[in-house]
């Protein structure tokens, strides 16, 4: 279970509270509080929303245990300070982290890392290529096709 | 000019399209900042593996189910294609007799979480034990991962509420099977992390013991147990 889902879980919980400490610690609560609600849960219902919600409903949790820990005191602090907000993301924004990754974990090895390059580490196509050691066009090949894995995967392209 | 997939492909992959609806430049826009975040590409380290595992035993091991326990072979349980058949399985293996019940004040256990590694072709077998302190430290509890290895079974061991010791005073873990034949598995001075080993296996000698020790020339059990674990 943990094989299937916990890379999931820790991108949902890493995307909610940005720290990855923190993110370790909602992993293993996830699983925990799944465990304890398996036994009375139906059993068509899908994983994916679930967890997403638990992971959520305990980073949430975590963020105000954290947001205590601050020491400035509160009215010097403005009213939309984030620290003093409850949810700092959307459950929307979270189940779309949790299918990215899942698209993203379904992509072969050397396109995924394209992709990486370029959203993550902000290269183009001749950075990528040399950093890989491969030609531009076989950065540009596996740039497209990955990309059309995941448009096809999450739902963005059209018959 | 009506936009094709290419279009949009090309645009999730960077490049400058024009012809892409408002609409869809915002869906694709967010898919494009997700793909720029951490959260989308860092992994969790190795040993967020363990602690779950360890997290769950410790979990079962403190909060009884009832009709939580099934003795039924795993080979005679009907297959069941559902996520949450596998996850009650993956968490409840009955591949030995389990008990999930606790014993407040003296040695209990039992939590016993079989995982198998299905990266490999051949699984690796391996459990997680929760540990309780006994009436000479009724504070300690922890758990213990126990791992199949071609070298023996390597026990790691990780519990709180036992002091440190030192110079001639030790903690020593021991194996113990239905006849009462103790196996020595490691000394240390601190239970906090600790690795054991066992060249006996521990589906035979199914209960694990911590003692005090002291470096007196007896190599024998001092019988001053202050951890235990026991597969019922």
């Amino acid at each position: 279970m943990y094989r299937e889902y916990g890379r999931l879980v820790f991108a949902v919980a890493l995307r909610a509270l940005g720290d990855r400490g923190l993110a370790e610690e909602v992993t293993q609560q996830v699983f925990v509080k799944a465990w304890r609600a398996s036994e009375g849960l139906d059993e068509t219902r899908e994983i994916g929303p679930w967890l997403v919600a638990i992971a959520r409903r305990t980073a949430i949790d975590v963020y105000r245990r954290e947001s205590l820990r601050t020491s400035a005191p509160l009215e010097a602090v403005s009213a939309d300070d984030p620290a003093v907000v409850t949810a700092p993301v959307s459950a929307e924004s979270l189940y779309e982290t949790w299918e990215v990754r899942h698209a993203v974990g379904d992509l072969p090895e050397e396109e995924r890392e394209v992709v990486r390059l370029q959203h993550f580490a902000g290269m183009t196509h001749g950075q990528i290529a040399d950093q890989l050691g491969v030609a531009v066009g076989t950065v540009k090949s596996r740039s497209f096709r990955a990309h059309r894995r995941l448009a096809t995967a999450l739902g963005h392209l059209k018959d | 000019m009506t936009p094709s997939n290419d279009d949009r492909i090309a645009y999730l992959a960077g490049e400058d399209v024009t012809s892409l609806p408002a609409d869809e430049l915002a869906a694709l826009d967010a898919l494009r900042a997700e793909l720029g975040t951490a959260a989308m590409w860092e992994e969790p380290p190795g040993s967020l593996e363990d602690q779950v595992v360890m997290a769950v035993a410790q979990a079962a091991a403190s909060e009884p189910r009832s009709g939580r326990v099934s003795a039924e072979p795993a080979a005679q349980r009907a297959p069941s294609p559902s996520i949450w058949s596998r996850l009650r399985a993956w968490l409840h293996r009955p591949a030995y007799a389990l008990s999930l019940g606790l014993s407040a004040a003296v040695a209990a256990a039992v939590a016993i979480v079989l995982v198998t590694n299905s990266s490999t072709t051949t699984p690796a077998l391996q459990f997680a034990m929760a540990v309780q302190g006994t009436p000479l430290a009724p504070g300690a509890h922890g758990a213990a991962k126990l791992t199949k290895t071609t070298s023996g079974w390597r026990i790691e061991l990780r519990a709180t509420g036992l002091p440190r010791r030192e110079g001639n005073e030790f903690y020593e873990a021991w194996l113990k099977n239905a006849a009462g034949v103790l196996v020595p598995v490691g000394t240390f001075n601190d239970a906090r992390n600790v690795t054991l080993w066992s060249g006996v296996p521990v589906t035979k000698f199914r209960s694990l013991t911590v003692t005090q020790q002291v470096a007196n020339g007896n190599p024998k059990s001092s019988g001053r147990k202050v951890l235990t674990g026991t597969i019922r």
